[in-house]
């Protein structure tokens, strides 16, 4: 039995092929992937809306990490990926050659599997990418460390040890952490690649309670491969299997009324 | 026995054994050369023998330096006829008799049956010279300013101590007018002549300048008078008083007190005393200047030399290594060419230091720095001022050595970063050079620190390429000094590894030499292992702060 997200008694549930251009976040048009000859991902359309959670699941391998990865480029690291096709923000192709990668990934911001801070004290993580835009004025620092650590719920627990080493808290804390880094430079989407997976339960309870405070302020989108957790927090889930988006939807008629098969497959269980 | 290999006790046992050899190995090393080299400090007994050598009775003074047996048959072969109930060996001695100017030998082999009588006066005195090595008899007396002093009125020596001291801070001074003041003048001078040649040269040279010069000139050369004329003065007081000792022949020599470093009687000593004269003799050797074609004195010169060249090569090979690391491995595509430079740079690592040394010659001393003396330093040749083999030069040779040791260990350490963290920094709208400075260099220092580590030890230890590229037996001046632009690059300098080869196969007296060897080669391991000690306490206090939780 899968509970859904209580959240999801909007008034209007929206209509995701035809977002208009103002509820749109970003746009993903005929996405087609490579790693070198090997295709990852096969002509993927679709509308994020703004401020909501969207959620990518899918079995293992099915290229819902990859396509997340494409939309701050992080795909770029990698040799070997060759993309072709379009994703646009704010009606702007972040693959044309004029997109600044750089001024790109502080506005689509990203947290990763395992928490991954620096070897720096708390402080110092979070106010990373604020001293990268050159801010060096300490009151701007403290006030955006604060924001910041409230926004990720974890300000009362690391408050009194702003200046100790990061790597001093828990895995939870850890990766609340790294969302606080990511939040601190104030983008507009979070993409979070399976952010509990390496944690333990109750670490994910809190987490997923962040997420949905997040959306209020950040457009997000999560990776996740545990169908419950898709359903707890998102608005949107897409279904991908084998490098193909089958099926996008809100999340209460993807997981009640699936109008694929392969969905229908996936949620009930038969495999994945 | 089959569950007993089984069950891995025989490897635990295989390799602990590997561990204790090589500990063995290295405590082993580092107690001989302790032992031989720190009992040279050591204030042995001084012996007074009556020795009967070819029917002819003769007085010997002196310390015993080694003891062998020497089979019979070989000195009766020689014609010296040894008593029959000796049996199959003789012992024999070496005794250092010192008084170097009236005997022809200041070591000497004497044989256990010549010796008829051995002992130990409390008086004997030690007096260990400026010049000539050390001196053994008995005082006799002291001249104050011309007046005689009876050793009857000084039992105590407490006198000769005190003109001792006094003729030491004397000298002291004068040493130090000359080095300093006097050293500074010539050096003005010297660089008045070539701005005067640098003039000459640019046909610039107006009246003006001529006369401007001509002033200076004269200014300084009063200087000079008026610092020489204090030089001579000190000089001669230093060289008021006299001690007159009675050698061994007999016979009373006078020895003025300007030319002694130290005076003592060793067979008086108690144990304190002894410790403590050792632990001067030891600082003596560490903060002095050689003497005597380096077979008397301190090291000092060599020990500085050594640690400014180590520093100023790991000032160079740093930065070098580091960055052509990050490009290595962060820049550069992974394709066949970078594949070649990696493993030409692990080669080069095998190439034997003497080519080092040949390349650095031909390279840097004769293209570069004949080059440089051409370009900058036109005024002072023909004779060279980069040109020549020099602490720079020999730095830089040594950093290229070194440098394979440094790009390994950096890049190493550089892949060991988690990607994540890396994609963390990226992430937050960092470029990559942003990621790598604020991210990825920091927490590889402590691999940077290991390579550092590495190179020092092997740099400190190289002697043969700088003997072709800026080591001498015996330097004038240090690198540093009190004279602008204090960091001479240019200069030639002494090191210890130098030092103990100079000492060892290049010295006039062997046997004088041998414990001098050992003392170096000691002080040298000291040193090596102090600047490894310093680099390895930063990199741990670097680890401690980059450290990660899966470390």
């Amino acid at each position: 039995m899968i509970t859904l997200n209580t959240d999801n008694n909007r008034e209007t549930v929206l209509d995701l092929a035809n977002l208009s251009a103002e509820q749109t976040a970003l746009e993903v048009k005929n996405l087609d992937l490579y790693y070198g000859s090997k295709q990852a991902l096969f002509d993927v359309s679709m509308k994020v809306p703004k401020g909501q959670v969207t959620a990518f699941i899918g079995p293992s391998g099915c290229g819902k990490s990859t396509l997340l990865r494409c939309i701050n480029r992080m795909n770029d690291l990698v040799d070997i990926c060759r993309i072709e096709g379009e994703i646009q923000l704010h009606g702007q192709n972040i693959y044309d050659k004029s997109v600044d990668v750089a001024a790109l990934r502080r506005n689509v911001g990203m947290v990763f599997q395992r928490p991954n801070p620096f070897p720096k004290s708390i402080y110092e993580n979070v106010v990373y990418g604020l001293r990268l835009q050159g801010i060096k004025d300490r009151r701007v620092l403290d006030e955006a460390v604060e924001r910041s650590l409230r926004g990720a719920a974890l300000w009362d627990e690391v408050k009194d040890r702003l200046h100790e080493n990061a790597f001093g808290l828990s895995g939870g804390q850890q990766q609340r952490l790294v969302i606080a880094r990511a939040i601190a430079i104030e983008p507009e989407v979070l993409l979070l690649d399976e952010p509990t997976s390496a944690l333990d339960p109750i670490s994910t309870l809190t987490i997923e309670e962040l997420i949905n405070d997040l959306k209020s302020r950040y457009t997000v989108v999560i990776v996740t491969h545990n169908m419950q957790q898709a359903a707890r927090v998102s608005d949107q889930t897409a279904f991908m299997y084998m490098g193909n988006l089958i099926e996008y939807a809100d999340t209460n008629t993807l997981f009640t009324t699936p109008s694929e098969k392969q969905t229908e497959d996936y949620i009930t269980g038969r495999y994945g | 026995m089959n569950k007993w290999f089984k069950s891995g006790a025989p490897w635990i046992w295989m390799t602990a054994g590997a561990v204790s050899m090589s500990l063995v190995a290295v405590i082993g090393l580092l107690l001989l050369i302790a032992s031989r080299g720190l009992v040279y400090f050591w204030p042995s007994p001084v012996y007074e023998l009556t020795v009967e050598q070819f029917g002819e009775r003769g007085t010997i003074i002196g310390e015993r330096y080694d003891r062998e047996l020497v089979p019979t048959e070989r000195l009766t072969a020689q014609g010296i006829d040894i008593p029959e109930e000796q049996g199959d060996f003789v012992e024999r001695f070496l005794f250092k008799t010192g008084n170097r100017e009236f005997v022809p030998l200041d070591f000497r082999w004497i044989l256990e049956t010549d010796i008829v009588e051995s002992t130990q006066p409390k008086d004997i005195v030690v007096v260990e010279r400026l010049t000539n090595g050390n001196f053994y008899g008995y005082v006799e007396a002291l001249v104050r300013d011309g007046e005689t002093i009876p050793l009857a009125d000084d039992p105590e020596h407490g006198i000769l101590y005190e003109l001792l001291a006094r003729s030491r801070g004397l000298y002291d001074q004068s040493e130090r007018l000359l080095k300093r003041d006097i050293g500074g003048v010539n050096y003005q001078l010297e660089r008045l002549r070539l701005r005067e040649r640098k003039w000459e040269m640019n046909d610039n040279l107006t009246e003006v300048r001529v006369a401007e010069l001509e002033e200076r000139r004269e200014q300084l050369h009063a200087d000079y008078l008026v610092l020489e004329e204090e030089l001579f003065d000190l000089r001669r007081q230093a060289g008021r008083d006299q001690l007159i000792i009675r050698d061994m022949r007999g016979e009373s020599v006078t020895i003025g007190f300007d030319k002694i470093v130290d005076v003592f009687f060793p067979n008086q000593m108690h144990l304190g005393q002894k410790i403590a004269h050792w632990f001067h003799q030891l600082g003596k050797f560490i903060v002095d200047d050689p003497r005597e074609a380096n077979t008397e004195g301190g090291v000092f010169p060599a020990i500085f030399g050594t640690v400014f060249m180590v520093m100023l090569m790991a000032v160079i090979v740093t930065p070098l290594g580091v960055v052509a690391a990050i490009y290595l491995h962060e820049y550069a595509g992974n394709n066949a060419a970078t594949r070649m430079i990696r493993i030409a740079v692990i080669n080069l690592a095998g190439v034997p230091s003497i080519v080092y040394g040949v390349f650095g010659l031909g390279f840097f001393v004769y293209m570069l720095g004949g080059s440089i003396d051409a370009l900058f330093y036109p005024e002072s040749l023909p004779s060279p001022t980069f040109g020549s083999p020099g602490v720079l030069w020999s730095a830089l040779t040594l950093a290229i050595l070194t440098l394979p040791v440094v790009i390994v260990s950096t890049e190493e350490g550089l892949s060991r970063i988690p990607s994540a963290v890396r994609q963390g920094s990226l992430a937050l709208g960092a470029t990559k050079f942003e990621t790598l400075w604020r991210i990825v260099i920091p927490m590889a220092s402590p691999a940077i620190m290991t390579g550092l580590i590495l190179a020092v030890a092997r740099a400190a230890g190289e002697v043969a390429p700088l003997m072709l590229v800026g080591v001498v037996k015996l330097a004038p001046t240090l690198p540093l000094d009190g004279n602008f632009p204090y960091f001479h690059l240019e200069r030639k300098f002494m090191h210890l590894g130098f030092h103990i080869y100079d000492v060892g196969f290049q010295s006039p007296n062997v046997e004088a030499a041998r414990p001098l060897v050992y003392a170096t080669a000691f002080l040298l391991v000291t040193v090596i292992i102090g600047l490894n000690l310093a680099a390895i306490s930063i990199r741990n206090r670097l680890r401690e702060k980059f450290k990660t939780l899966d470390q």
